[in-house]
């Protein structure tokens, strides 16, 4: 398959746009933060990567996962010359956790919302006139399982355009949990660094319009496949034979292979479970060539931006492609021995040329997907 | 390519089946003991629509000949997943914020963490059944159990699992009802299994029902609109929530069978409940073909034609 991206839109901790992110990101500026939107005396934790755009001192307000939603499909739809009309267009919203904090607030009386609320339908269909809208949970797996389903919308010809999105912000109910398993809450997210102490969460959406073939706008890239799959082994732990596998599907439908890959968006969460297994299935897939492609980790910047981070990858990568800069990977000292056949990079690259990249994104319950994009042409 | 649904699995209050969905009431609600229907293994820290959904499942996958332990088989990466449930995690999540906020996160459970994550069940079943193919949890609403059934069929047609297993589940619980202003959730799930009339034929697998078109429209006029355009219905399965002097015009003379009235407010599940009912008509000799609404609110609405399985003259 091949589809044109055509647009893009963002926001996140560490910016309000595509560019602002990627100026962010590639000036090593993290979003982390201390815990400002719950009560701190429940949690042990006290970062986060907050997009924090409450009112000033005041407390949480319901509905910010999807007003940040729509803002990054306003982005996209825009640059992707569709304008602000998404009628017959449509709409796959990937996310982690729905408007689940709205259900928090509103158990605790601090929200009016109702189910209509929950998922993102019914907002993007008063504000693009978009009627086909879809919502897929698929935990941190989710915006780019999305890209998946939007692309084979695509290439079945049931859609010229298509918009896929992406959307998280962090729920009490997962935060805590986190917490709940870690000795140590960590006070930033260290992707394949010995010392890494887990996750830590972080907020944003982003968006890309795809289409089946380029308008007269000068495309930000081609989408060449996306691999999906589940471990079927543990709802919590990752499995490298699950993940190795969704990489190669992905390949297999792009029809190319790892040795064409320039660079890989990693999952890179900071997990002791997560990191060691994403570099076990690497070194798999790419073999005695492990160290050729350029690896980074943004969520040492975003933080773990759950169901949005995989499109938020794939759309930095495709700005890496463009430019040949590569975000560092902040945090990384000593590497795990897993990932020690990998080129992580830890400082800003610049310059090279950049023409084919991977994008993993991995989630609870061993769901997997893995994007191959290509610079625009 | 010509989808089928090649198993079904039905679980239901009061011990309620396939043949039941004729029925136009409900008798006994008697919530279903999932103990009572399956190994009770794996059954402990899963949220009630989980463990539903694990007694439909493999109902289903028995029905279409592929259910195999997971702890006996390796597992099967060409077999999918496409769960549609809108309300599965609300009890855990609005439970743990309540302990969090009463007594720090120390108080909370660390066996609550996957259920947490929306996608719970999608991936339980995976992990049950060792069913390692795409894995999808749709919650868009009142339109999600119809989406199911045609993101299903997507998977397979873009070659991506050669079998779906669509699974539809609401639980009924306080959180629940309290949140939709619902009297009764259905407390049940239920399953099909997909797979093209190719792979069904070459293995053996008996079909029990042909998935027709499917639309979405922003209105429920919008869907009737390109339904009616296949012609009359034998009968059809109207979406939920909409008042009967808005469906009493919708398809003359064909029989509407309000689903949800007979067994409770079933959102997300509703769409494969449909697929199931209409798989029962023609289990019964009903002729087809039968068409399935569902949304027509904020939520847009959905459409589908299910006809009868191929080989059956009617």
């Amino acid at each position: 398959m091949s589809a044109v991206i055509a647009g893009a839109g963002a926001v996140s901790s560490v910016g309000r746009s595509v560019d602002d992110i990627f100026t962010s990101l590639c000036g090593g500026r993290s979003g982390v933060g201390d815990l400002r939107v719950f009560d701190r005396t429940r949690y042990r934790a006290e970062h986060a990567y907050e997009m924090d755009d409450r009112p000033p001192g005041g407390p949480d307000v319901p509905l910010r996962t999807t007003r940040w939603l729509l803002a990054a499909i306003e982005q996209a739809a825009r640059s992707g010359g569709l304008g602000d009309d998404l009628e017959g267009v449509p709409v796959l919203v990937g996310t982690g956790l729905r408007e689940l904090r709205s259900v928090e607030l509103r158990h605790r009386g601090a929200a009016d919302i109702g189910p209509a609320d929950l998922h993102f339908g019914p907002a993007v269909r008063e504000r693009f006139g978009a009627t086909e809208i879809h919502t897929l949970a698929n935990a941190c797996a989710a915006s780019l399982s999305a890209l998946a389903l939007g692309a084979d919308l695509l290439d079945a010809g049931e859609a010229d355009a298509v918009v896929v999105a992406g959307t998280d912000m962090i729920t009490e109910s997962m935060f805590g949990l986190v917490e709940r398993v870690s000795a140590v809450p960590p006070d930033r997210v260290r992707p394949f660094d010995r010392d890494r102490l887990g996750a830590v969460m972080g907020e944003g959406a982003c968006a890309v319009v795809l289409r089946r073939s380029a308008d007269a706008r000068p495309a930000l890239g081609v989408l060449r496949g996306v691999g999906i799959n589940c471990d079927a082994y543990h709802v919590t732990a990752p499995s490298p034979a699950g993940m190795a596998a969704a990489m190669r599907q992905a390949y297999q439908r792009a029809d190319r292979s790892p040795t064409e890959t320039d660079l890989v968006m990693l999952h890179g969460t900071g997990t002791m479970l997560n990191d060691e297994a994403e570099a076990t299935a690497l070194t798999e897939v790419f073999g005695d060539r492990a160290g050729r492609p350029l690896m980074t980790a943004i969520k040492s910047m975003t933080g773990h931006t759950s169901g949005a981070s995989g499109l938020l990858g794939l759309i930095v990568a495709l700005r890496s492609l463009h430019t040949g800069a590569v975000p560092p990977t902040l945090g990384l000292e000593n590497p795990v021995p897993e990932a020690a056949p990998l080129r992580i990079v830890t400082e800003l690259v610049e310059g090279p040329s950049l023409s084919t990249a991977q994008i993993n994104a991995f989630g609870f319950g061993g769901i997997n997907a893995v994007a191959i994009v290509e610079r625009a042409r | 390519m010509t989808v089928l649904v090649t198993g079904v699995g039905v679980v239901l209050p009061g011990g309620g089946r396939l043949a039941d969905l004729g029925r136009t009431e409900a008798g006994s609600l008697e919530p279903v003991d999932p103990r009572s229907r399956i190994n009770r293994r794996g059954l402990r820290y899963k949220d009630r629509a989980t463990q539903l959904a694990f007694c439909a499942a493999e109902e289903a996958l028995n029905d279409a000949g592929l259910y195999a332990p997971a702890a006996e088989a390796p597992v099967r990466a060409e077999i999918g997943i496409v769960v549609s449930s809108n309300f599965g995690n609300l009890d855990t999540v609005c439970r743990v914020t309540g302990t969090i906020g009463a007594e720090g996160t120390l108080a909370a459970s660390p066996m609550d963490l996957p259920n947490a994550s929306s996608n719970v069940i999608a991936s339980s079943l995976a992990i049950r059944f060792g069913l390692a193919g795409a894995n999808l949890m749709l919650c868009s609403g009142a339109t999600s159990g119809l989406d199911a059934l045609s993101w299903g069929r997507r998977l397979i047609t873009a070659g991506r699992c050669r079998q779906v297993l669509v699974l539809g589940t609401e639980p009924d619980n306080e959180t629940v009802r309290e949140f939709t202003d619902t009297p009764r959730m259905l407390d049940g799930a239920v399953g099909v299994v997909l797979e093209d009339a190719g792979t069904a034929a070459a293995r053996g697998a008996v079909p029990r029902l042909t998935l027709g078109t499917a639309c979405r429209g922003g209105t429920l006029a919008d869907c009737v609109a390109v339904l009616a355009a296949h012609g009359a219905p034998a009968r059809w399965y109207p979406p939920e929530a909409v008042t009967a002097d808005v469906l009493d015009g919708l398809f003359p003379g064909a029989t509407r069978v309000d689903l949800a009235q007979v067994w409770g407010a079933s959102s997300g599940a509703l769409g494969v409940l449909q697929c199931a009912a209409a798989i029962g008509w023609f289990d019964g000799g009903g002729a087809g073909p039968v068409y399935a609404v569902t949304g027509g609110g904020r939520d847009s609405a959905a459409g589908h034609v299910f006809t009868a399985p191929p080989g059956v003259a009617r």
